[in-house]
């Protein structure tokens, strides 16, 4: 009570302090007595009230827009719980009616949680100090009884934000749908749309499921204020959320399965425990009971709850449906909460039985403020089973863990105990089914393994094999963990302990698991670089290769060499060249020699194409080689079909290819050979056929065995030299030979396409998504 | 049944499992580089242990009794042998080495031995003290450690009997008979040696009768989900002795057979073909012609043929001849003509060239490597089609074995049988010297024409003979020269039909010739290694098929 009254008295200057008053306003209709409590000590704020109440004023305008309805009243006090109620109207929906009508009788001491109200108001919306009461008074006319009677809606309303710690935010939250009718009184000057607001407060979103949650409140009593959550943590949290959420985990390298499920895991927890939880008060606590099959869980939950709520039996394993087992007081809160938000409540297991839905069932018997749930096991043959356990701890505040003396070596048992200690959740274990004369002898090797393992300062309950009925064990059996449980109920500072503990437990885990996850990423990201770079330098090499065979006249093997012999010993080379002389008569050689210098023709292209088909054949086929030496993804994605060979396609763009680049080649000499104009005015020349015999010296014939290098070049060199000129026989020659490396580096690219598209396909990581989680996860710690 | 009876089951059987392992062996010599590798591992290591366990002690049966820690093997091992051999207690882990207590223990120390239990913990039942117990003669009766504790994540002791023993007890309690790790690894894995399993469900003096019915019931239906068709289920208590005997008579049963272990080996062998099958398709579709068909052959030497250029060369052959033989067989008026023709060559100073281009001609046939690597690629692309992805791989492989040293290889056996593009015939020289004759002659004539002319028509000095001043000669000396004239033209036109159509049939003559050195070359150095690999191939689906039985 003292920090709340010395907050509100900063609450002008500071808007994030009036965070901490909140908690007392957790007043609910069932529990009156506490209520009064309540109430009393908030009175001590009473000569706070003048400041509160216009203040109040202020602000419900701006969050309900409904001060036409207020009433006119002399009390600004009660003209401000006017409006404050008529807030609660359209935000608490559901529970209204019946607490207007049960708060009616107690309007006197809601008057002062009105103003108690209104100054959460005046912090939440500094910003609406400026509109004055006089200006609502004019424009409302309720009666003040309705005024009065609706105080108490107000004042549950107001408490809303409580939860979160910081009705600033809240209060703007709420206020974004109504600014509209806002506006009426603060037509220019403060939040004249709601999305202006929205996005000076960094993460509204987060701040609409808290006021549903407030709506439920549990019972009031003295709870020790939760640690104000700062909004970097808040930031830092949601941040985190996002950065995880978006990422893409495509490529199957070795450990991906892993990753996704760390990934799940780290996101159902962010949504289902830390995010619901920071923003919560610490009660009630959620205490999963989890263990071996067979292990007595549900025993054990029935026995503390003193009624059958779970299934027991000799059936392995036995429950099937997550069971939580909580104090009547507490139900609501766990009917609508966000913790494991993602389970349909029911309300007894059905015979479907889905591991998806979450049995709720109450028990007088239990401690309020402490709820158990019973979980599936961790080590049966329904692999289902293990996962929704897993789903359970990471949403638990405390874990209490069952095993048995048969089991308490098991390798799963021991498992759960990892993790726990990894994630420095706070445990109790149970070691249950002990058979009496032997008891001692177990709990001193099991106290000795724990303490081994570092675990020897956890809390342990030992229960004694007996006999079970109904599906439950004696009382006294149980009477110890009752008392823990009690205690855990009774002492708040405890069970704040404990929960903060498991809190920064979680919290701590994340700055390992979240970079684990980003290096996960880094991995796949390098691997696909990997998987990448193999196609490059498979086709480079196959380039490469192309290149040699082109310049050292390997090329001018077989047919090529036979046409090239055929067209240059039976003289058609010789009448590439005529004399300028009309007249000359035509031979019967001479026609043929089309013929003769087109098959040449067609060899060369041939020969190129064959070159340029195998080349890209090899290279095909070491790309799958080289991805399937890779491990995981490298061998899957070297399985799409047509991979290890040239596409369909390729054959015949090559042939397009090669001939595009002859005629280029030939129009090259045509326009090449226009420079030398003293030739010209003597000798002209068959450009097709001087282009053969280009094509063949820029093959490299001089360099093969075919010819032996003469001291001044090589045959078709000297002769186009002289044809030609020496300068423009360069030129053409770099020109023609950049131009065939382009059209087959271009042929290559599209190949490469269709390994670039396979790695698209199977996904692509996203750089940069590792270093926004390295980024979230420093956020997240500075944030703390 | 009788003992001789069970003995010939046994050797028939036995034999029958030679067999399927003799095919498994093929399979695992075939298989490397075509199958996953683990599976080739995993089966080289059934067959090691098929050899080992089938050479030990066919008398004995080795039974095992596994189980989580805390389920009871001890204390049934010790129920089961009547003695206290191992140690039993609540703490967990208990067992941390396997005992084995052997009943009738002739024979049976090589296969405790390759069991590799210690001494000290091997025990020994001499059956003749135990009246009532000599269908047990022949057990060894092994307590395993835990396989489930943390201490078995780093001692795989239990795992690596659980794989070798003949006949597994699992020993299961009312806690823990659904826990994933007996199922998953290793129940509902070992789902097909139901034969060579027996589950003893275990503490059965913690529940009340309708609850060991419904646990019973409950354990079956698992077992039945699992794949375990017929399930042995023997409820037991060590602890108050119920079911314990029970348990020795199945157990009695398995040993009394002699059969458990062929069993079991069987039972192994049949999962691991189950295996391989799914990664294998169905053998019988499988098989392929083990050779090359002549068509494919056929098509082969047409694509080398093609890579030598093997059309071409005759062509080039028959053109270059026919031109070239007109410096040797052809009119040398017309050749002495064509020559005062300017050339263009000269006029561009690269006269020299034409030596150079006629020098063309002297170079040798040879293949284009990247051609015949084509060739050879289509070859195995045609084959192969239809054939698992490792296979088609290997015949791929096959082909191109000796790809590099192919085009040398061609080269070398074609340029013994194409003929050199600038050789001379000898009739060519003949031929030369005849038209040269024949030019002397119709010199000869002319110069006896003029000297006629000078001194019988002239008569502008005295005849040194007779005839060169006889007028009347002239007109005959006329048709002479001419005809000298008419005769080398024809002789000319006459020689070079006659290269042209020697050059047609050479041509002909040549490209068989050529055509046939390359089938064989290519028969041995493509089709063959192809063969060889079609054939291990269709070994290989057959051992399949062999060993799957």
């Amino acid at each position: 009570m003292k920090s709340a009254a010395k907050k509100t008295e900063y609450a002008d200057e500071h808007t994030e302090w009036s965070g901490g008053m909140v908690t007392e306003g957790k007043d609910v209709p069932e529990a009156l007595e506490e209520q009064t409590i309540t109430f009393q000590a908030i009175g001590v704020d009473d000569d706070l009230a003048p400041e509160g109440a216009p203040a109040g004023n202020g602000k419900v305008p701006a969050a309900e827009g409904a001060a036409d309805e207020a009433a006119p009243t002399a009390d600004p006090t009660a003209d401000g719980a006017g409006e404050t109620a008529q807030a609660a109207e359209d935000t608490d929906r559901a529970e209204e009616p019946p607490h207007a009508v049960e708060s009616a009788d107690d309007s006197e001491p809601s008057a002062a949680a009105v103003e108690q109200a209104g100054a959460d108001g005046t912090d939440g919306a500094d910003v609406a100090n400026s509109a004055d009461k006089s200006d609502i008074a004019e424009e409302s006319d309720i009666a003040e009884v309705s005024a009065a009677s609706e105080v108490l809606n107000a004042s549950e309303v107001l408490d809303a934000p409580e939860v979160p710690e910081d009705p600033e935010r809240t209060a703007s939250a709420e206020d974004a749908p109504e600014a509209a009718a806002e506006t009426a009184h603060e037509p220019t000057a403060h939040e004249p749309t709601g999305q202006s607001e929205l996005t000076e407060w960094s993460e509204p979103t987060e701040w609409s499921e808290p006021i549903g949650l407030a709506e439920v409140s549990g019972p009031v009593r003295e709870v020790p204020l939760p640690k104000p959550v700062s909004r970097a943590l808040t930031a830092a949290l949601s941040n985190l959320k996002n950065s995880v959420t978006g990422l893409r985990l495509g490529l199957d390298v070795p450990g991906v399965e892993d990753a996704r499920k760390a990934q799940a895991e780290i996101l159902a927890q962010l949504e289902n425990y830390v995010i619901p939880r920071v923003h919560m008060s610490t009660a009630p606590a959620l205490v999963v009971v989890v263990g071996s099959t067979g292990a007595g869980k549900s025993t054990l939950v029935n026995t503390l709850a003193a009624a059958k709520l779970s299934v027991t039996g000799v059936r392995r394993p036995t429950t099937g449906t997550p069971v939580l087992a909580c104090h009547p007081d507490d139900r609501e809160w766990f009917a609508k909460g966000e913790v494991l938000g993602g389970m349909i409540r029911v309300d007894r297991p059905g015979t479907d039985g889905t591991l998806e839905s979450l049995v709720l069932s109450t028990s007088e018997r239990l401690p309020p403020g402490v709820a158990l749930l019973d979980t599936p096991d961790i080590d049966s043959v329904v692999e289902a089973h293990h996962e929704v356990a897993h789903r359970m701890l990471d949403a638990a505040d405390l874990w209490i863990f069952v095993t048995t003396a048969a089991r308490y070596a098991d390798a799963p048992s021991w498992g759960v105990l990892r993790r726990a200690k990894e994630r420095g959740a706070r445990l109790a274990i149970v070691l249950s089914r002990v058979p009496v004369k032997s008891r001692d002898v177990i709990d001193k090797h099991f106290a000795r393994m724990l303490q081994e393992y570092g675990l020897g300062d956890v809390e342990r309950f030992v229960v004694n094999e007996s006999v079970v009925t109904a599906g439950r064990l004696p009382e006294e059996e149980v009477a110890e963990l009752r008392m823990w449980l009690t205690e855990l109920s009774v002492d708040d500072q405890r069970r704040e302990q404990a929960i903060q503990a498991t809190l920064d437990g979680v919290m701590s885990s994340f700055r390992a698991r979240v970079p684990a996850l980003a290096r996960h990423l880094e991995a796949q990201v390098a691997f696909r670089a990997e998987l990448r770079t193999d196609v490059d330098a498979a086709y480079m090499a196959a380039l490469a290769e192309i290149d040699e065979v082109t310049t050292n006249g390997s090329l001018l093997r077989g047919e090529v060499l036979a046409r090239w012999q055929d067209f240059a010993g039976s003289g058609d080379l010789m009448r590439t060249l005529h004399l300028r002389r009309p007249g000359r008569l035509t031979t019967k050689a001479s026609q043929q020699a089309p013929a003769r210098s087109r098959a040449f023709k067609q060899a060369l292209r041939a020969a190129l194409e064959s070159v340029i088909v195998s080349a890209g054949q090899r290279a095909a086929e070491e790309v799958v080689n080289r991805w399937r030496q890779r491990d995981g993804a490298g061998g899957r994605l070297a399985a799409s079909p047509g991979l290890g060979g040239p596409s369909e396609e390729f054959v015949r763009r090559v042939g397009r290819t090669v001939g595009a680049w002859q005629e280029h080649v030939v129009g090259l000499v045509r326009s090449g050979g226009v420079a030398k104009r003293s030739v010209a005015k003597l000798v002209s020349f068959d450009v097709e056929s001087l282009a053969l015999v280009f094509m063949i010296g820029l093959l490299g014939y001089g360099s093969s065995e075919v010819a032996e290098t003469s001291g001044t070049g090589t045959l078709p060199d000297r002769l186009l030299r002289g044809v030609l000129g020496a300068d423009s026989l360069r030129t053409i020659g770099t020109k023609a030979r950049s131009d065939l490396r382009a059209r087959i580096s271009l042929l290559f690219d599209e190949e490469t396409l269709r390994y670039v598209q396979v790695l698209d396909e199977a996904g692509i990581p996203d750089e940069a998504a590792a270093k926004r989680l390295y980024q979230a996860t420093y956020n997240l710690e500075v944030a703390r | 049944m009788t003992v001789s009876g069970g003995r010939a089951g046994t050797m028939e059987t036995r034999s029958d499992l030679g067999q399927r392992m003799a095919a498994l062996a093929k399979v695992v010599e075939l298989g490397p580089g075509r199958v996953d590798p683990a599976l080739i591992a995993e089966a080289g290591r059934l067959l090691l242990r098929a050899g080992d366990r089938l050479k030990l002690s066919g008398e004995h049966t080795v039974v095992a009794l596994a189980g989580g820690t805390g389920s009871g093997k001890s204390s049934l091992f010790n129920r089961v042998s009547g003695l206290e051999l191992s140690p039993t207690g609540v703490r967990r882990p208990t067992t941390a080495r396997p005992h084995a207590c052997v009943w009738g223990i002739d024979g049976a120390g090589p296969l405790l031995d390759w069991l590799q239990i210690q001494w000290r913990h091997r025990f020994a039942r001499a059956s003749a003290l135990d009246r009532g117990e000599s269908q047990l003669h022949g057990l060894i009766l092994l307590d395993l450690p835990d396989h489930d504790s943390i201490r078995a994540i780093t001692d795989h002791e239990a795992d690596r009997l659980i794989q070798i023993a003949d006949v597994i007890v699992w020993v299961l309690d009312p806690q823990k008979y659904a826990d994933a790790a007996t199922h998953g690894k290793y129940v509902a894995e070992l789902a097909g040696h139901e034969a060579v399993t027996v589950f003893a469900l275990n503490q059965a003096d913690r529940l009340a009768p309708e609850e060991l019915a419904e646990c019973v019931v409950d354990l079956s239906d698992l077992l039945k989900r699992e794949g375990v068709q017929h399930p042995r289920i023997v409820p037991t208590s060590a602890a108050t002795g119920r079911g314990v005997n029970s348990l020795k008579s199945v157990l009695a049963e398995s040993v009394a057979g002699r059969r458990a272990a062929v069993q079991r080996l069987e039972a192994d062998l049949d999962r691991l073909m189950g295996r391989l099958t799914k990664v294998m398709p169905k053998a019988q579709t499988m098989a392929v012609q083990p050779t090359v068909d002549l068509a494919r052959q056929e098509g082969l030497t047409d694509a080398l043929s093609d890579a030598v250029g093997v059309p071409a060369v005759g062509e080039a052959m028959e053109n270059v001849y026919g031109v070239r033989s007109l410096d040797w067989v052809g009119w040398p008026f017309a050749r002495w003509a064509s020559r005062l023709r300017p050339d263009p060559l000269a006029s561009l100073r690269i006269g020299n060239l034409r030596d150079e281009i006629k020098a063309v001609t002297a170079a040798k046939v040879s293949a284009q490597p990247a051609e015949v690597e084509n060739a050879v690629q289509a070859l195995a692309d045609g084959l192969t089609s239809g054939m698992p992805e490792a296979w088609r791989n290997g015949v791929r492989d096959a082909a191109r074995s000796q790809v590099k040293r192919l085009p040398e290889v061609l080269s070398g056996e074609l340029s013994e049988t194409a003929p050199r593009l600038d050789r001379v015939p000898g009739w060519w020289r003949l031929l030369k010297v005849w038209q040269y004759l024949l030019v002397a002659l119709f010199a000869a004539g002319l110069a006896w024409a003029g000297a006629i002319v000078v001194y019988g028509v002239l008569k502008l000095g005295k005849a040194p003979a007779e005839l060169l001043g006889d007028v009347s000669v002239l007109p005959w000396l006329g048709v002479m020269v001419v005809s000298v004239l008419g005769l080398g033209l024809l002789s000319a036109i006459a020689s070079r039909n006659f290269v042209v159509l020697g050059a047609g049939k050479e041509r002909d003559r040549l490209e068989r010739d050529m055509r046939r050195r390359i089938s064989v070359v290519s028969k041995d150095m493509v089709v063959k290694p192809v063969e060889q690999e079609l054939q291990r191939y269709n070994e290989f689906f057959a051992a399949l098929a062999a060993a799957r039985r």
